[in-house]
């Protein structure tokens, strides 16, 4: 099982270019897809979803074209959006069940195992008998993660699944992937850098439509081992050193800024010497002034 | 502050293109407004641009267009909660009442603006070419303008103010949606309110106020006089206002400026019970599935699916509340049961369905148009269309599921109906459900329509992809199917949908009509089936939803499968089509109103010439006819005697066949041979040249074959005279002689378009040639019949004359009838499955001591009122024979005949008499008049008034013909039953004229001259005769009349056969005057002459009471009489009448009763009246039972103020 996409390109209605000739290559575990709001992130996770057109480019999925054999792909998908409502004034258990039924289970006796099994993994067995109404966002969460779990799907694309879970959920939910087996496309996409790093065998950051960064997490971390620096600094410098120094980012600890920045040399000042982490390299890519193009 | 909300919520609408599809929608419907309001309205008298017509129409169409109102209304602050804002828009330091005020006036200023389409369309709308120019007075904006200030805009200030409350308090969608409907229902109720003044202040939309207030208005006054505001208009738009403030205020009061604190988050807080699984649960192996694609899951999957949605539709409270209201409305609304003058009929079923369907229509088209955007819009209201179009659900089973929900929805309300049907039948005392007869009304006649319009609002939900204009899209198609209708797109197969099926009847079910109407419906389904395919397709699957991407997507989802899907229907669809239109094109003929107007055209242009050719007439009619009802055919053969009674030789004989295309004239010969000359047979009237000429007296006998075959099937108003079960039909069917009338095109604006001369409905009195003639096209002075008709065994065949013989032979039905004296030349044939109920009469007084055979030929079950009948045909027989002259037959039948018609016709002997008017009507004593004794006792009068004297066929003829049954048959009652019975007949009668005044396109003509004007020679008829014989007594009226039918018999009457005339309203008025003693010599005049009115008022009433039982009554009447002349203007002439004054008392039970009821003298203006009672008096009135020709009759009546 493998995903590939190529030079995927859409642009909307409105002028603004969602994606930009994004080519991956995907392989079975868990991919992960890192990139800030508007990156394009979602617009992808559509189009692979079989929800929205590309302009350009390919996707196939072995060998289903997945733009144009759309409802081959709907049969082996599972798909979380990061936004999206339940009707209210029915119980999980009858909208699990009839989501089940648009999936193809139609047999009464599976149907009912499998919705209970789900039900149990979510967490959500004890409440399924509420109105979806009374859910809170957590529930709501994780009710969206077991309908993207019926029927053993081949292609798992979950947007944002961690939003709105508290840390014990999280781990919950993320135990539940790493089970789904290694024959399983898993894409996920977060902002939650560690996510990525505990989870997936290989990533991509995306920004303004485009692929900055591909490859495995460890390795892209790799490349920039030895280059980051961090020092604290008083807030009326900071213009300065913004100028001076590829800041990557900037955090607030006990209420003064900690700059971390890229170099290929240590730069003295006061700057120290830290181990590179995934967020540093993520920040790299989208805020910092690039130092040399790093391929992975 | 309020301004800037204000502000924004005007920007928010300009931008917004729905607040321009209302001001369009508006402007459109007011365009056409006038004649959608008045449809079928003739503006001659009344014009379409008069104050009164506009503000009727304006009110109306305010009225229905309310839905809009609520719209904008309704969601302003329900926009708010709708898009989960409202908790940034409370947090801002806004006043409650900044807030409110500024949304409101927001909304009030775009509602004004989408209300100045209606305004600015009806004024366009007088310009449009199409108007006929003497249909309109000089244009004037003042005259739309006042209407609009006055009448539309309180009853949108009243809808704004309701709706905007009930919206941000209700804070649903569906209340904005359905509101409307309320208010409609309001308007509903009023209707039912007996107090005509509470009446019109309660009516939300002023119709009825307007009525009221304008009642009693002459011509003049409703043409050129502005609605005047006052009075109970005034008190109507206070009273609304009012309501209006009343409603806003409590709204202002009861809104709460905080987001939370409703029931729902505590409940929520209740039910977050959150228990952890044990982690074992947690571990459990999702089990895995087999995945099967084939038929049976598919079918599985649409039956979950069509279920799931089924139930959502049930859970809403909104559907519930539109099932609730449409109950409501049938409760309130007292069903009308086959009303005829004012008695209903017993509940049967077909009555029930049809009230249902009618009063449940509006209701239905409400859940189609707003559920099926519902249902469309789902899963992305609710924003889980991500996740469901993700899965592998076909579009098509995805659709269908939301399909069927909805059909099966309708079936609940259906059913609920059937039970609401089922209750009042019970309640009523009625237990014969007949629950296939509901079965049909809704699956067989209600349900393929809305199945069909389902799918166009699938459609267009899906093809313009939101939600809103989706709804004024079905609308509008809704309305443009209608529209399209009126401008001549009637055909089945080019109307959407087609025909509705024809009405049941309990003798012949839906007989023939089934057929096409079922055909008609599979056509309509097919071309369904593929804007459905198409929907399926184009169907919105994502986040793509502009139409070019959904075009570029749709040649993935147009699968083979539903490629080779769509290529069979198509096939079927054409096959279909092509059936019915081999069926009704082909085998029959179908033609358009232009083609059949050009036809009638042609007629009258080449064949007038021979209106006037001498003819022979026919004298004698034997005929064997055998009928098939089951194939719907006949064959007539036999012969006409023709005689030249005029006293020029006749050379050819002019045969006019029946122009209907599946009746054919098989062969016609003449005695002596004749030349045929075919140069008409466009229109089927053929000539033919007698090899010998028929000098003056000869006669000749004229053989001829007729046939009727029904070949396939008609579209939906094919003829409904030959059917299974109940077939009538009289000899109009058969060959006549001569050019006919009856062919020409009668409308007047369209003779006026083609430029005819002005065709009257009748020919003047002084028309010669016309008064030799008793009927349009009448080849006869009187015949000998003779008739063997064979019909199916289980059937009876009746035609006029007395049963000479019958038999049975192969397997069919002989009847043999002939008559024993000569009969007018109008004989109905009919045939069904008759039970039969007998009785006899002997003629009390006679010389001759014949008795007469009474027989009712019925439907199985319509025993009803059989006994009525017959009383009413033996106490007619008494009276008749008594007081005009002895009935001329031995026998008397009635004959049900199916209700697709509804009257009765006299015909020599016999009375083919509608199911709908007469068998069934539920008669109560107390309450109702015995309209089936009436009805027969009038029907029995026309063997004396039409069938022993026929009228010229003149103006007035019908004033013989049907006023003087309609006098007959009120003596006849008078005898038989209470006073208060005539008097509540009558008083009908007069409210029968007054309707029938009101709609009357020309000048009402007097009764001597009336025309086809029915109000004025059955209503005004029976109440200027029955005053007639007050005045001079009944015994000399009907001395006159036993005189007028010695002298002027059709067949031996002494004036009939010297003048050769047949007898005129002029001939009957000059009886009339002969027993009318001198002083009321002006009153024959008065009653039958010329319209003649009255203005009387009771201006001032007073009593003192002088001792124990005596009171001196007071009295102060302004009386006056004023003729309408041909112009229509009101000529004053000089009083000088008696007239009726009743003074009211109050019985032993406190109910009203007449203490004093005398005629006065008067002979002026003023008259001041001194009368003596022996009781208290409440109240006095000129005229109390009403019979005198004043259209405001309120005023007669005065209440006593007691002297000191």
């Amino acid at each position: 099982m493998k995903l590939i996409i190529s030079n995927l390109s859409k642009t909307y209605a409105n002028g603004v270019k969602a994606l930009n000739k994004v080519s991956l290559d995907i392989p079975t575990g868990m991919f992960g897809l890192l990139g800030p709001n508007g990156a394009g992130k979602s617009s992808l996770m559509r189009t692979l979803a079989t929800l929205q057109e590309a302009d350009e480019g390919t996707i196939t999925l072995d060998n289903l074209n997945v733009l144009t054999h759309k409802n081959e792909v709907r049969k082996v998908l599972g798909y979380l959006p990061q936004e999206f409502g339940l009707y209210p004034r029915i119980s999980a258990e009858m909208l699990l069940n009839h989501l089940a039924v648009l999936k193809g289970i139609t047999k009464r006796n599976e149907r009912r195992e499998i919705v209970k099994a789900l039900l149990h993994k979510t967490n959500l067995y004890q409440a399924r008998t509420q109105n979806l109404k009374g859910f809170s966002g957590g529930m709501k969460q994780r009710f969206g993660i077991a309908q993207a779990l019926l029927s053993n799907p081949k292609l798992l694309i979950v947007d944002e699944p961690t939003a709105g879970l508290d840390p014990a959920e999280r781990n919950r939910f993320y135990n539940l992937l790493s089970e789904l087996g290694e024959n399983t496309v898993v894409i996920l996409s977060t902002h939650i850098v560690d996510d990525i790093k505990e989870l997936c065998t290989n990533m991509a950051i995306i920004n303004q439509g485009e692929v900055l960064l591909k490859g495995n997490p460890l390795a892209v971390i790799q490349q920039i081992e030895g280059k980051v620096y961090e020092k604290a600094v008083q807030k009326s410098e900071l213009e300065d050193y913004k100028q001076n120094y590829n800041v990557i980012s900037e955090k607030l600890f006990l209420g003064k800024p900690i700059l971390h920045i890229l170099s290929d040399n240590n730069p003295g000042n006061g700057f120290k010497p830290i181990e590179a982490s995934l967020e540093d390299r993520y920040f790299s890519e989208i805020f910092g002034k690039s130092l040399n193009p790093i391929n992975a | 502050m309020w301004y800037n909300i204000f502000k924004f919520e005007i920007k928010y609408r300009i931008k917004r293109p729905d607040t321009y599809i209302f001001f369009v929608f508006l402007f459109l419907f007011a365009f056409i407004g006038v004649d959608f309001i008045f449809q079928g309205m003739d503006f001659e008298i009344i014009k379409r641009n008069a104050p009164i017509t506009i503000a009727k129409s304006m009110a109306a169409i305010t009225g229905i267009s309310l839905a809009i109102a609520s719209m904008i209304m309704g969601v302003p602050i329900l926009r708010d909660f709708e898009y989960n804002i409202e908790a940034l828009m409370f947090v801002n330091p806004i006043r409650k009442r900044d807030y409110l005020l500024g949304r409101f006036l927001g909304s009030y200023a775009v509602l004004l603006f989408a209300f100045s389409g209606m305004l600015l369309g009806f004024t366009v709308g007088e310009f449009m070419p199409w108007h006929n120019p003497n249909h309109l007075l000089p244009f004037s904006f003042l005259r739309y303008l006042e209407p609009f200030v006055l009448i539309a805009l309180p009853i949108v200030f009243f809808g704004a103010t309701v709706f905007f409350v009930s919206g941000f308090l209700s804070r649903k969608l569906i209340v904005v949606y359905t509101q409307a409907i309320f208010i409609f229902v309001l308007f509903v109720l009023t209707k039912s309110i007996e107090n005509e003044f509470l009446q019109a202040i309660l009516d939300p939309f002023s119709l009825t106020t307007l009525t009221d207030m304008t009642e009693g208005w002459s011509v003049a006054e409703r043409n050129f006089q502005f609605i005047p505001f006052n009075g109970v208009l005034l008190y109507n738009k206070l009273f609304w206002i009012a309501i209006g403030i009343v409603v806003s205020m409590i709204g202002y009061s009861k809104f709460n400026f905080n987001v939370v604190g409703d029931k729902t988050s505590k409940k929520r807080q209740q039910k977050l019970s959150n228990k952890s699984d044990s982690l074992a649960n947690f571990k459990s192996k999702v089990p895995v599935f087999t995945r099967q694609q084939n038929f049976k899951t598919q079918s599985i999957q649409l039956a979950q699916h069509t279920m799931f949605y089924f139930k959502s539709i049930l859970k809403e409270t909104s559907f519930w509340t539109i099932v609730l209201c449409g109950i409501v409305i049938i409760i309130i609304n007292s069903i009308s049961l086959g009303t005829v003058y004012d008695v209903d009929s017993y509940p049967k079923t077909y009555f029930i369905v049809k009230e249902l369907q009618e009063m449940s229509g509006f209701f239905f088209v409400i859940i189609l148009v707003f559920y099926s955007g519902e249902l469309i819009w789902k899963e992305r209201t609710t924003k889980l269309n991500l996740i469901y179009d993700a899965t592998p659900i076909t579009s098509f089973i995805n659709l269908s599921g939301k399909f069927i929900g909805l059909i099966l929805i309708y079936f609940v309300l259906m059913l609920t109906l059937v039970a609401a049907g089922v209750l009042f039948q019970t309640a009523n005392g009625y237990y014969n459900y007949e629950l296939q007869v509901y079965f049909n009304g809704f699956i067989l006649e209600l349900l393929p329509i809305l199945v069909l319009y389902t799918f166009m609002a699938f459609f267009f939900q899906v093809l313009l992809n939101q939600k809103f204009i989706g709804v004024i899209a079905i609308l509008f198609f809704l309305i443009g199917n209608v529209i399209l209708g009126f401008m001549g797109v009637e055909h089945d197969l080019l109307s959407f949908g087609g025909s509705t099926l024809t009405f049941y009847s309990d003798m012949n079910g839906y007989g023939h009509f089934l057929r096409p109407y079922l055909w008609v419906k599979a056509y309509w389904f097919l071309f369904c089936v593929i804007i459905y395919i198409a929907t399926v397709v184009f169907s919105v699957r994502g986040t793509e939803t502009s139409l070019k991407k959904r075009w570029k997507l749709s040649k993935y989802n147009f699968t083979k499968r539903l490629q080779s899907a769509s290529m069979l229907i198509l096939i079927l669809f054409l096959l279909t089509g092509s059936y019915v239109y081999y069926n009704t094109n082909i085998l029959n003929t179908y033609w358009t109103n232009a083609e059949e107007q050009e036809y009638q055209l042609g007629y009258e242009q080449t064949l007038k010439k021979f209106e006037h050719l001498p003819q022979p007439k026919i004298r004698a009619v034997n005929l064997n006819i055998e009928l098939y009802p089951n194939t719907r055919a006949y064959t007539s053969e036999g012969y006409y005697i023709l005689k030249n009674t005029s006293n020029v030789i006749i050379k050819e004989v002019h045969v006019q066949k029946l122009i209907e295309s599946n009746v054919t004239l098989d062969y016609v010969t003449f005695e002596g041979g004749a030349a045929e000359d075919r140069q008409y047979d466009k229109y089927d009237y053929f000539i033919y040249k007698l090899k010998k000429a028929l000098q003056p007296g000869d006669t000749i006998k004229m053989r001829f074959k007729q046939s009727f075959t029904t070949k396939g099937f008609e579209v939906s108003d094919s003829n409904p005279n030959i059917v299974e079960n109940g077939s009538f039909f009289t000899n109009k069917n058969f060959p006549t002689l001569g050019y006919n009338r009856k062919y020409e095109l009668s409308d007047k604006d369209k003779r006026a378009a083609y430029k005819l001369p002005i065709r009257s409905s009748k020919a003047s009195l002084k028309d010669t040639f016309a008064l030799q003639n008793a009927r349009s096209g009448s080849d006869s002075e009187g015949i000998q019949l003779e008739m063997i008709i064979g019909t199916t065994l289980d059937q009876t065949a009746i035609a006029p004359g007395k049963l000479i013989n019958q038999w049975k032979k192969e397997d069919r039905n002989y009847f043999h009838y002939k008559t024993s004296q000569p009969i007018v030349d109008f004989y109905a044939i009919v045939s069904a499955r008759y039970e039969l109920k007998e009785d006899i009469w002997f003629p009390q007084s006679d010389t001759i001591k014949q008795a007469v055979a009474l027989q009712i030929y019925y439907h199985k079950g319509h025993d009803y009122n059989l006994n009525r009948m017959m009383q009413a045909m033996k106490k007619s027989l008494n009276y008749f024979s008594a007081n005009f002259s002895p009935y001329q037959y031995q026998h008397f039948r009635i004959m049900e005949f199916p209700r697709y018609a509804a009257f009765a016709q006299s015909f020599p002997g016999t009375v083919p008499f509608s199911e709908a008017i007469g068998f069934v009507l539920d008669i109560d004593d107390e309450k109702d008049v015995d309209m089936a004794f009436y009805i027969t006792a009038h029907e029995l009068a026309h063997q004396w008034f039409g069938m022993q004297i026929e009228a010229a066929n003149v103006q007035g003829q019908h004033f013989i013909l049907e006023t003087l049954a309609q006098y007959a048959a009120i003596m006849v009652l008078k005898q038989n039953y209470p006073e208060d019975k005539v008097k509540q007949f009558l008083a009908l009668q007069k409210e029968t004229y007054l309707e029938g005044q009101l709609r009357e396109a020309l000048q009402e003509p007097a009764l001597a001259l009336v025309e086809n004007q029915d109000y004025v020679y059955y209503a005004k008829g029976v109440i200027n005769m029955y005053v007639l014989q007050e005045l001079i007594g009944e015994a000399k009226v009907n001395l006159a009349l036993k005189r007028f039918l010695n002298d002027w018999n059709s067949f031996k009457g002494p004036k009939k056969v010297k003048t050769r005339n047949y007898a005129t309203s002029g001939d009957l008025l000059r009886y009339f005057k002969e027993v009318t003693p001198d002083s009321l010599q002006h009153v024959i005049k008065d009653l039958f002459e010329t319209v003649t009115l009255y203005k009387n008022r009771t201006t001032a009433a007073s009593y003192e009471k002088v001792a124990s039982s005596q009171y001196n009554v007071y009295l102060e009447i302004e009386t006056s009489k004023y003729r309408i002349d041909d112009q229509g203007n009101e000529i004053s002439v000089p009083i000088n009448d008696w007239i009726d004054i009743g003074i009211y008392g109050k019985d032993v039970d406190g109910n009203k009763n007449l203490i004093y009821l005398q005629k006065h003298y008067i002979n002026k203006k003023q008259t001041l009246l001194e009368i003596e009672v022996d009781q208290q008096p409440t109240n006095a009135s000129i005229d109390p039972h009403n019979l005198l020709m004043d259209r405001d009759f309120e005023n007669n009546s005065a209440y006593f103020v007691e002297h000191d």
